[in-house]
């Protein structure tokens, strides 16, 4: 069976509210109802059927073709299969999700991933501000699961994580990690200013050295981590091979807050 | 009756009588193999019978870099009790004393089942608070600052209830060196059938023990119907020509790893056929009606 697939036919006129569509909702349904429902977020009310040319059956495994970055709320909330998007997407992509798999080949708005507590983002683009934060309204970040930013992350990601692991490819805004409770950052290449401000648990593993760091966080050398190798060992099983070495020096902070967190840097 | 011979060593129709263990395993790993084998080797000491040791205990195999969940050398360790509650005891000493303590180490699990026994969760408080979980593909990992930087440690691993202690074979022949150098071919054979450990000595005992004694609270004593010096004194199992006999005593994860062991065991004792010295090869058992597990020789060489 093929993926149900959505594919925008042309640029619509207001945001969309794309959380209707997820397998576990899509499941049940019959493609006269898939395209009856609502994804407009105005008063002038837009479904499914209006926007998207539809095909495919296997609900398990949605696509969305050339969607743009007012598309938001892919994937929020979900709870079970696959999303592959083929465009960017809008905020709030698979925010609050507990489990399955979202899969973005553009970039994603603001609050990719935000709150949410299982599950597989990858996102081969950038990422707006507050990945994997506080969803609004909520008080926690990320709970749990894996969320992968292959571009740039904008500022404030990770804030108030609680859990789960964030890797950033490019570079990431300021204030990562800030206000964090437990989790772990991977940052690839450039962070802004104020990393890992408010810090509490929680690692951030720096490949590069910062250009600035906190003061509040203090300085316990390079030492070995056998850690980093378990989790190097993990990133080549799941295919994500990334060389992080077995040394590091470890900064412990915010010492303003907690203090039981830590900045890896690699050695 | 025709007699069960391999190479002219008698196979004696009888079976090995054994019982229903509890066992875990867990990995340790280390800077390279040979602190890898110390800390597994300490972990494993005074661990040959839970007659007065707590547990039995031993090395399952070696693990090469690529096998393991750090990418350094590596041993699997088999431990196994009588009950569950033991074991959970057993594994938290051993490793708190013998793989914590030891440099570099670190320990995970080796058994994947739905009910866990604890294992970085309880030697989680030597952190002292300082101590930091990380959780790495769904499975929870301790970090336990120490004097030579961290202790990373598993926080649960898995247990069996179906595992099976005392698998044996008994060797008879007719020089000390002949049993003796036969049980230690059937040792290293037995090293790589997997999901067994030897837990005594080198993998052999020699004092082979009956139930009971005519000293009140003596709960073992001396097998003397095996005692070469007792032949002509008790009903001896015998013959007059043999000099020496010893046992290999095996635990293992499942009955049929035993079975293979046996089988394994028993193969290579009678490699070097009648002629180097060994005559018989038996089993222990107490008539039947103490373990569930019987292992008919005749069954496991066929």
């Amino acid at each position: 069976m093929s993926a149900l697939t959505f594919e925008l036919k042309g640029k619509p006129g207001q945001r969309l509210d794309m959380s209707p569509l997820t397998p576990a909702r899509l499941k049940d349904l019959k493609p006269k109802e898939i395209e009856a429902l609502a994804v407009g977020a105005t008063r002038v009310a837009l479904t499914v059927g209006d926007l998207f040319k539809v095909k495919g059956k296997d609900a398990s495994a949605l696509r969305f073709v050339g969607t743009d970055a007012r598309c938001d709320k892919i994937g929020a909330a979900l709870t079970e299969g696959e999303i592959v998007v083929e465009g960017d997407a809008g905020a709030y992509l698979g925010a609050a999700m507990k489990n399955g798999k979202i899969e973005v080949k553009g970039s994603a708005g603001d609050l990719a991933g935000a709150s949410m507590s299982g599950g597989n983002i990858a996102i081969d683009g950038d990422a707006g501000e507050r990945a994997g934060g506080v969803l609004v309204g909520d008080t926690l970040g990320m709970k749990g699961g894996l969320l992968t930013i292959g571009g740039n992350a904008g500022p404030l990601l990770g804030e108030r994580m609680r859990g789960g692991f964030v890797i950033v490819g490019g570079n990431a805004g300021d204030y990562a990690g800030g206000r964090m409770i437990a989790g772990t950052i991977l940052l690839k290449r450039k962070v802004g200013r104020f990393a890992g401000y408010g810090l509490r648990r929680g690692s951030l593993i720096f490949m590069e050295e910062p250009k600035e760091l906190l003061p509040t966080f203090g300085d316990c050398g390079v030492l070995e981590f056998n850690y980093l190798r378990l989790l190097e060992h993990w990133l080549r099983e799941t295919g994500r091979p990334i060389a992080l070495g077995g040394r590091a020096r470890r900064l412990m902070g915010d010492m303003a807050a907690l203090g039981k967190g830590e900045m890896l840097i690699l050695a | 009756m025709s007699e069960l011979r391999i190479k002219g060593v008698t196979i004696v129709e009888t079976f090995a009588e054994a019982f229903p263990m509890v066992g875990t395993r867990i990995i340790i790993t280390a800077p390279n193999l040979e602190w890898a084998l110390i800390a597994a080797r300490t972990m494993t000491g005074f661990a040959t019978s839970v007659i007065a040791c707590g547990a039995e205990a031993g090395i399952e195999r070696n693990l090469t870099p690529d096998e393991t969940l750090d990418g350094r050398p590596g041993v699997a360790v088999l431990l196994f009790t009588m009950d569950t509650e033991k074991l959970q005891r057993q594994l938290r000493n051993r490793v708190g004393q013998c793989v914590l303590t030891s440099p570099g180490s670190a320990c995970f699990a080796g058994l994947k089942t739905e009910k866990s026994l604890k294992l970085g969760a309880s030697l989680r408080f030597f952190g002292d608070g300082w101590q930091v979980s990380k959780k790495v593909d769904g499975r929870r990992f301790w970090r336990i600052p120490v004097m030579d930087g961290e202790f990373v440690c598993e926080e649960k691993t898995g247990y069996t209830k179906k595992a099976v202690g005392g698998g044996n074979i008994l060797v008879l022949g007719k020089s000390h060196a002949a049993v003796l150098a036969a049980c230690e071919r059937a040792v290293k054979a037995i090293d790589e059938v997997p999901e067994v450990i030897t837990p005594f000595p080198g993998g052999i005992v020699r004092s082979g023990s009956k139930v009971g004694s005519k000293y009140k609270g003596q709960i073992a004593s001396t097998n003397d119907a095996y005692c070469p010096t007792l032949k002509a004194a008790v009903k001896t199992a015998l013959p007059l020509d043999v000099e020496a006999v010893m046992e290999i005593v095996i635990d293992g994860l499942t009955a049929d790893s035993i079975a293979k062991a046996m089988r394994a065991g028993i193969y290579a004792v009678a490699e070097g056929g009648a002629a180097q010295g060994v005559t018989h090869i038996t089993a222990g058992n107490y008539g039947g009606n103490l373990g569930p597990h019987h292992f008919h020789l005749k069954e496991i060489i066929a």
